[in-house]
This record gives C-alpha cells, sequence and structure tokens, in this order.
C-alpha cells in the first residue's frame, strides 16, 4: 500500500508515492532516481546519504520517505544554485582534492553546506564535529577540511 | 626530456575524475538500473561450521515477486565449478598443498559465518531479502576454530579434514645454520612477539554487482579493481562461459584497497542467476554483508629476533610466523604471509642473513586476501619494532642505530637476503631530511611541554621501503586520435579513487600538448582492453609509462601521414601542441584535422611498456603521540613524514595517497581490528558500530614532503608506486611512538609487550604494569 507524497526536492514541486516503510534514501535513490545520495551501511553510521532536510543535514536511511511530505529536501543534485555549474563547497572540493573515490563525497559535501549556513566561519573543531557522522576511508579528512575551510573563505567573499 | 606544463606531469591539476563525482553524477554499480531488472539476496551462514542437513526452501519460493531460489546443489547439478587455487608452497612436511573447494554457494558444508548458502531472486530488493528471510537451513553443527591460535591449539578441530592440523601451506627462507649461529656470536639479541591484527578493508562502497545477457554473452559491471580476473574467474566456473562470450565492465568504483581484487563467490552467482533467467540480475552487498564476506587483510602473528654486534651492526633477523587466512584461501591469501612480506623483511637495512618460517593456518574465518599494503606492512611493522627494541637494548638512539645499517648509496644495485634487488634509494639522505622535518632534536622540549600539561609524550620512527608492481610490470595503451576532437587513451588499469585518469592525461599531455579536457580516459571494460588491473601500487609505473610511450608512437604516426597530407618528408615535420609543421614554412595540418583525413576519422596507436623490476618507494615517518595517563587515550600529535616516490606526475594526489594511506594505518595502530570469538568463530565486529574506522578527528596535521631526487632506474617514467606507502610507515611509527612513552614512564622494556590496537583501554592497562599474554605460537 503506497501514500501519495508532496515534497519540495532540490527547489522543485514533487508528487510522488511511497510505502510506509520506505526510507527517503530508497525513495531518492529508486524512485524519484536521483543516485547521487549513496548507501554506504545499514547502521547509520557512514554519513554517504547525509541530504538536507529543511536545511538541515539528516541521514536520508534514517528518514522515512513519508516524514518528507510537505517539506523541502536538498540532495547533492541540488546543491548548486540555479543554472551555476557548482556550488563553491564542490568548487572548494575539487580544488583541495577533497575527495578521491568519491563515494562519501556527497554526504561530506551536504553535511559542510548544512555547516556553512549556520557557521558561516567555522572553526576547525566545528568542521571537524559537522563531519563527525560522515565517514571517508580514502583522504584521511585532510583535504576534506581543508576544501570547507576554502569554500567558507569563498562564501564570505574571500578569494577562490 | 619532458616538457612540464601547466597542465603537464608535475603540475598541481585539478583532477579529471571531480566534476561528475561533486555532482552525484558517478556510475557506480547499484546506481544503473536495467529494464526487467532484478534483485538478488543471499542467505548466508549463521554458523561457523556446520554440515548442511537440509534446505527448505518453498516458503521463499512462494513470496510474493520471488523468481528464483538458487542452493549450493543446484550449482553443483548445473556444473558450476569451484574457484581453483593453486599456490607454490607446500604444506610443513612437505605434504601436497590442500584447501576446501571454493564454491560459488556452500555444498554440504559452511566453514565460516557470512558464508553464502542460499541465492533468492525476486523482482525488488525488499522482495529479495524478505524471501531471504524465509529461507530456512537445518544445520548440524561441527566445532569451530575462531583464530589462528584456536586453530593451532593441541587437538584442534579441523576446518577441513584432509589437512587434519589446518596447516595448508608453509614456507622457509633464508639460512637457519648461518643465522643461529650469527645469533650464537652476536653481542646483542632481542625478541618480540608481534600481532598483526585482522582489519577489514572498508571501501566506502560496498560491493556491488550487476549482470545480464546480450545475446550468447553474459556481460557483467561490477565494482572491481581486476575485470579482467573477474571475466577469467568466470569463464572457468559457469559451464558454457569463455573469455570470449563473457565481457565484464567497471563504472566508478568507491574505493579498493586491494579488497576488490579478483573474484568473488558472489559475482558468480549473480552471473549465473542471469543466465538462468535471461534478466539483469544485481546484488549490492549490504554493510555486514562486506563485513562477514569479503575479504580481510593481515592477521599474522609472529616471534620476531634480531641478532647484533657490539656496534650494533645487525647480524641476522629471524622470524617464526603464523597467518590465520581463514576458511578458504585463496592464492592471495597464501602468497601475501608467505611470500610478499619476506621480499621486504630486511626493509632498507643491509642484513646478511635471515631465516624466515612462516606458516598459513586455516581458520573458520571468512579468507584474508590484499589490503592495502598486503604483506609489507607486517613484515615492515616486525623489521621497525624489532629497531626501536634493539635500539633501547644498546641505549642508543633509534635513528642512530638505523642509520649504522642503511643500505649506502654506493650499493645499487642492491641484492637483499630474499634476492630482491634494489635498483635506487637514498635512504641516509631521506632519514637526515625526516629528523629536520620533523625536528627531531626538539622533542625533550615538546615533551616537557606535554608533561606540564599531564600528558605523556612519546616518539616513534620508521624508516622503511616498499615492493611495488604485483608483478605484473607490463602494460600497453591504445592512443585513438578521431576527427571529433578526442584523443582518446584505452587502458586496462583501474580507477579506484586514486586518480589515476588525471595523471595519464597530465602525461599525454606531455606529449600531445593540446587542452586536457581534449584528452579522455577509457579504463573498465574488457572487450576494450585486458591485464591485470590495478593493485601492488603499479599503474601509473607501468600503465603511465604506457601511455608516453604510446602517445610518442601516436605522434610519430601523426608525422607520418602529416608528411603525405603536406607532401613533404616525414623528418622535415614538426610537431607542436596540437598541429604538424614542415619545417621553416608555414604549411601545416593540425593534429584532429589530420586524423578526419583517415580512414574513419582517426588514427590508432598502441604501444606498451614494461617496467625492468618492481619500484621500491621509500620513506622516514616520524610520529609523536600524547597520551593522557588517566585514561590511556593516545593522540597523535605531530607526523612528519619524508618519501622517495621517484619523479611525482600528480603533486596533489601523491600528497593524499601518502596521508590519507597513513590515517589507515594509524588506525590499525589505534583502533582497527577484526574480532572473532575465539571458540564460536562468530563475528563480533560486523559494524561501523564495532569496527572503529578513524574519524575526521582523528589526526590530520601532516607534515609530508617528497625528496624527487632519486628516479626508479627501472621504468621510463622514473617513478615509483604510491599507494600504499603511508599505511605501511604509519603503523609502525605510531606504535613505536606509544611504546616510547610507555616506556619513558617507567614501563622500560616491558613496554614492547603491547600489541595492537593501542586502544585507550590497553594504554591505560599497560602503565599499570598489565600486558597481553604471551603467543603461543610453534618453534
Amino acid at each position: 500500500m503506497t501514500t501519495p507524497l508532496s515534497l519540495t526536492l532540490n527547489g522543485q514541486p514533487v508528487t510522488t508515492a511511497a510505502e510506509p516503510q520506505t526510507l527517503l534514501v530508497h525513495l531518492l535513490r529508486e524512485t524519484l532516481p536521483l543516485t547521487g545520495t549513496h548507501m554506504g551501511c545499514d547502521t547509520s553510521q557512514c554519513g554517504a546519504c547525509t541530504v538536507l532536510l529543511d536545511g538541515r543535514a539528516v541521514k536520508s536511511c534514517s528518514v522515512l520517505a513519508v516524514q518528507a511530505q510537505g517539506r523541502s529536501v536538498t540532495t547533492v543534485e541540488g546543491l548548486a544554485p540555479g543554472g551555476a555549474a557548482l556550488h563553491p563547497i564542490q568548487d572548494a572540493f575539487i580544488a583541495c582534492h577533497g575527495l578521491q573515490c568519491g563515494f562519501c563525497t556527497s554526504g561530506m559535501l551536504m553535511s559542510a553546506a548544512c555547516l556553512l549556513a549556520e557557521h558561516p566561519q567555522p572553526s576547525e573543531a566545528q568542521i571537524e564535529r559537522a563531519i563527525e557522522g560522515n565517514l571517508c576511508r580514502c583522504t584521511g579528512y585532510v583535504n576534506i577540511v581543508a576544501s570547507v575551510q576554502r569554500a567558507a573563505a569563498t562564501l564570505n567573499g574571500g578569494a577562490a | 626530456m619532458i616538457e612540464t606544463t601547466r597542465f603537464g606531469s608535475g603540475a598541481a591539476v585539478r583532477r579529471v575524475e571531480d566534476p561528475a563525482l561533486v555532482r552525484g553524477e558517478g556510475r557506480f554499480t547499484d546506481d544503473r538500473v536495467l529494464p526487467g531488472q532484478t534483485w538478488l539476496a543471499f542467505v548466508r551462514s549463521d554458523r561457523a561450521h556446520a554440515r548442511i542437513a537440509a534446505i527448505d526452501t518453498a516458503a521463499a519460493r512462494a513470496m510474493p515477486g520471488v523468481l528464483a531460489v538458487f542452493t549450493g546443489a543446484d550449482l553443483v547439478a548445473a556444473g558450476v565449478k569451484p574457484i581453483a587455487v593453486a599456490v607454490p608452497f607446500q604444506r610443513p612436511g612437505g605434504e601436497p598443498f590442500s584447501v576446501p573447494p571454493k564454491r560459488a554457494l556452500a555444498h554440504e558444508v559452511v566453514r565460516y559465518v557470512g558464508e553464502a548458502v542460499v541465492a533468492v531472486v525476486a523482482d525488488s530488493r525488499a522482495a529479495a531479502k524478505a524471501a531471504a528471510g524465509a529461507v530456512w537451513v537445518e544445520y548440524d553443527e561441527l566445532p569451530a576454530v575462531g583464530d589462528l591460535f584456536a586453530a593451532t591449539a593441541p587437538g584442534a578441530p579441523a576446518v577441513w579434514p584432509e589437512v587434519a592440523d589446518n596447516l595448508c601451506a608453509e614456507a622457509q627462507h633464508g639460512d637457519a645454520a648461518a643465522t643461529e649461529a650469527a645469533f650464537a656470536r652476536a653481542a646483542h639479541r632481542v625478541q618480540l612477539e608481534l600481532v598483526n591484527q585482522r582489519l577489514a578493508p572498508v571501501t566506502m562502497e560496498p560491493r556491488a554487482v550487476l549482470a545480464w545477457t546480450e545475446g550468447e554473452r553474459l556481460v557483467f559491471q561490477l565494482s572491481s579493481q581486476m575485470p579482467t580476473a573477474v571475466r577469467g574467474g568466470v569463464a572457468a566456473t559457469i559451464p558454457g562461459r569463455t573469455v570470449d562470450n563473457v565481457r565484464v565492465t567497471v563504472g566508478d568504483v568507491g574505493g579498493g584497497f586491494g579488497m576488490k581484487t579478483g573474484i568473488y563467490p558472489e559475482d558468480i552467482v549473480i552471473g549465473f542467476a542471469a543466465l538462468q533467467l535471461q534478466r539483469p540480475v544485481k546484488w549490492q552487498a549490504e554493510r555486514v554483508e562486506d563485513f562477514l564476506s569479503a575479504v580481510h587483510g593481515r592477521g599474522q602473528a609472529s616471534r620476531a629476533e634480531l641478532a647484533l654486534d657490539a656496534h650494533g651492526k645487525v647480524l641476522a633477523l629471524r622470524v617464526r610466523t603464523l597467518a590465520g587466512v581463514g576458511a578458504y584461501p585463496s592464492a592471495t591469501s597464501i602468497v601475501i604471509p608467505l611470500l610478499i612480506g619476506p621480499w621486504v623483511s630486511t626493509s632498507i637495512y643491509d642484513i646478511p642473513l635471515v631465516h624466515l618460517r612462516l606458516t598459513a593456518v586455516m581458520t573458520n574465518n571468512v579468507p584474508t586476501g590484499a589490503y592495502r599494503g598486503a604483506g609489507r606492512p607486517e613484515a615492515i611493522y616486525i623489521i621497525e619494532r624489532l629497531m626501536d627494541a634493539a635500539a633501547r637494548e644498546m641505549g642508543l638512539d633509534g635513528a642512530e642505530l638505523r642509520r649504522r645499517n642503511m643500505i649506502r648509496p654506493g650499493q645499487f644495485p642492491y641484492k637483499n637476503a630474499m634476492a630482491q634487488t634494489y635498483d635506487s634509494g637514498a635512504f641516509e639522505q631521506v632519514l637526515d631530511q625526516g629528523l629536520a622535518l620533523a625536528d627531531y632534536a626538539g622533542f625533550e622540549q615538546r615533551r616537557a611541554a606535554s608533561k606540564a600539561r599531564g600528558l605523556l609524550r612519546g616518539r616513534g620512527i620508521a624508516t622503511f621501503l616498499e615492493w611495488t608492481g604485483g608483478n605484473a610490470l607490463e602494460e600497453s595503451v591504445k592512443v585513438e586520435v578521431s576527427a571529433d576532437g578526442f584523443i582518446e587513451l584505452t587502458s586496462a588499469t583501474m580507477p579506484m579513487g586514486q586518480g589515476i585518469a588525471t595523471s595519464y592525461v597530465q602525461l599525454a599531455h606531455d606529449v600531445f600538448g593540446v587542452p586536457p579536457e581534449k584528452i579522455r580516459v577509457l579504463q573498465g571494460d574488457t572487450d576494450r582492453a585486458n591485464g591485470f588491473g590495478s593493485a601492488g601500487s603499479r599503474s601509473l609505473f607501468t600503465g603511465g609509462a604506457a601511455v608516453h610511450v604510446a602517445s610518442k608512437k601516436a605522434v610519430d604516426e601523426g608525422k607520418q601521414l602529416a608528411a603525405g597530407a603536406l607532401e613533404a618528408a616525414a623528418a622535415d615535420i614538426e610537431y607542436r601542441a596540437g598541429r604538424f609543421e614542415v619545417a621553416g614554412t608555414d604549411l601545416g595540418i593540425g593534429l584532429f584535422e589530420l586524423a578526419a583525413r583517415q580512414p574513419g576519422g582517426r588514427f590508432v596507436v598502441s604501444a606498451g611498456a614494461t617496467a625492468g623490476g618492481p619500484s621500491w618507494p621509500n620513506g622516514c615517518h616520524i610520529a609523536e603521540v600524547e597520551i593522557d595517563p588517566e585514561t590511556g587515550d593516545v593522540q597523535v600529535a605531530a607526523y612528519a613524514s619524508v618519501n622517495d616516490i621517484g619523479r611525482i606526475v600528480s603533486p596533489l594526489i601523491v600528497q593524499a595517497q601518502v596521508e590519507g594511506g597513513a590515517i589507515q594505518g594509524i588506525g590499525q595502530a589505534l583502533c582497527e581490528q577484526v574480532v572473532y570469538d575465539r571458540d564460536s568463530a562468530q563475528l563480533l565486529s560486523a559494524s561501523f558500530m564495532d569496527y572503529t574506522l578513524p574519524r575526521a578527528d582523528t589526526f590530520r596535521a601532516f607534515k609530508t614532503r617528497f625528496d624527487e631526487s632519486v628516479p626508479c632506474l627501472t621504468n621510463s617514467l622514473g617513478a615509483k608506486g604510491v599507494g600504499e606507502l603511508g599505511t605501511i610507515g604509519a603503523t609502525p611509527a605510531v606504535v613505536n611512538a606509544v611504546v616510547d612513552a610507555l616506556a619513558r614512564a617507567g614501563q622500560g622494556r616491558n613496554a614492547e609487550r603491547v600489541q595492537m590496537p593501542l586502544t585507550a583501554e590497553q594504554v591505560w592497562r599497560a602503565l599499570r604494569g598489565q600486558y597481553p599474554p604471551a603467543l603461543a605460537l610453534p618453534g
């Protein structure tokens, strides 16, 4: 039995339907289908599936699809502001070599986007805390933190 | 001489892989859905060792959406063969190597928790999973051995009846008698018992396989570092399949680290199901399935001894190792501990004598396989721990003892005690740079500052080399210049996040001089290119060398074609930045215009390169740690490394390889550990809640430098492999630092008894004189 569902996805109204037990990550990946959001574990530990729900970073494997009813969901595909090729955070990850295999990257970007919306000039410790729930096996987080710092500088009007 | 330009080799460029990945437009296997696609879920053994008494699939077959259910007996009846295993070793005493047949699905007996027993195919992911839960398997439980110590205890149950003592292979290297004599005359002897714990490689993308048929052909897309090996494995196991009617493709790979090398039983099942159903079949491993059934790495226990003369010169190295290789060891499981590790056992030191005895022990665990470093981390950990122990024994500084034993520049090419030949190295020069970078001399001040904050500070050093190339030293590359304005490079090496395509574009740009966006790299399709794939840090110095050679050959070919087009002698044609010109004239033709004039609108050149040997990257890694004596918590406080990886093509990439790799090595030192219950052999660390990965707050403040003055002499690029170097150096550097801190805190030589991972509990206990028990190792 499916439940009809209306939400705003990456700024656009979407009408769809989901089973009551369907997770938001599965709605995104399989129904809509936006595959930029990844699944890296079964226990809500890895953070690869992080999206923004009403602007807050959530692990979409821990949210039921029906909980998105009437709310706004932003995925990595919707991160770049209308028409732009890349959001400054995406550009910073490229510039600072903040990704290797790219599998955790979508979740990292969304956690970073949430952080920078709340704390435009985050300290290193704030960045660490913001991505504490996002696991990366390739980079050792070195260049991820540098990428977030660069993005903050860009968003604050500093040199790109 | 290679011209270095803004986008060429040596320049810090943006990776060509990244724009798609940061937009969420990657092509990971699970992102692809084919029309009519089905889903496969596995029923996995929840017993470590049992006879399969009965399997009832009726309830599963009756569930909605279920299309097929396969058991091991079904696959045997269909003629699916086990995965063959051959190794160049025998059992102790000379009996033939023997391991249980590794089947796609277990048949009659299961031998580890997580072994695939039944496969269920349904029209949705949820339906397949639900039906897998409805399959009922009755087991007659057998006694199990949960680790290598349980497997070698007197009277231990056998994993495989044909090998009653569980010892499936053994190697002895070196000269036992001469080594014994050296120990007898030595002024100093040190001995350590060292565990190199089992680790889970943990790629962030778990394994994924999609298979379908195209006419008579069976086609795969999967997440793999070695598509050609998968093709061969499928052809060798599924009846009617040959390398010609199997095609293996690979999209984006979300991390490899050695875990995605070779064929897995699951690959065969997915292919078999696709053939049976004549519909696409997908399996996406859940995280728990990768912990349970993807290969683990390391898993060794050693007694290691060093004999030294009165001046600290090492006379001999003796090591006795047991390697717990799991229930169905592959050739890789055996060769890593018995051969690859021993090759680097003497590292960068001039050690004339070794006696190494290494035994592969079957256990009721998932098989071991390649994990970043694969044998070299274990060997380097042993020698670097021994070096510190010997320095402590003799009252010498660890760096000084290492210096006294290093191979000197005049000794190259240097053949080590395992008959491996190092082409180049400047180990003392790298050490000196490492000591300067780490401000080695300023340690006491930092230690005093830590002490003022109530913390114990320790310093650890690892000077080391490693073997790279995977013993697969040949690669060829196809270069296609086409009228549509692109140069396409086709290679059998594989991308898995390391950025190899970017390095190839830089190397081709060196030769062609066209903008990098005009150069494309095609990888991961056995219909286009076949080879060893990417493992053992081999891709750049084999495949990259081939890119360089093939690009130059393509330009030479272009000169011939341009000579015809311009009615000039080929010797008069010059090439520069996308254009051929007749020397001294304004006559010329563009590279892509020239391609347009050829039949089919393109010209194609294939060429290869063969390295003359492995490359031997090396480094000096120095870590400092702070320990909170109240909690035992260890923090890495500083980490400086100087690395000789020969010539550098992509500076950003190599630095990130060393630092990202070092975090994995720190993970082994401080937190990561696969834990099986010794008696039940149940896996206790099967999720991210139980298996501790480094997180963003682990450590990041690396100081990383490269010494490019010592190019590799056995490949045309002069490059040395970099992918595993950081992982290999970090583990001993950090553990040595913790031991140093404990020793300085009053534990003295006792501190050497700690075993990885150095969790807060273990360090807290060590500070109170409580250490792990002695290992039960044979003589």
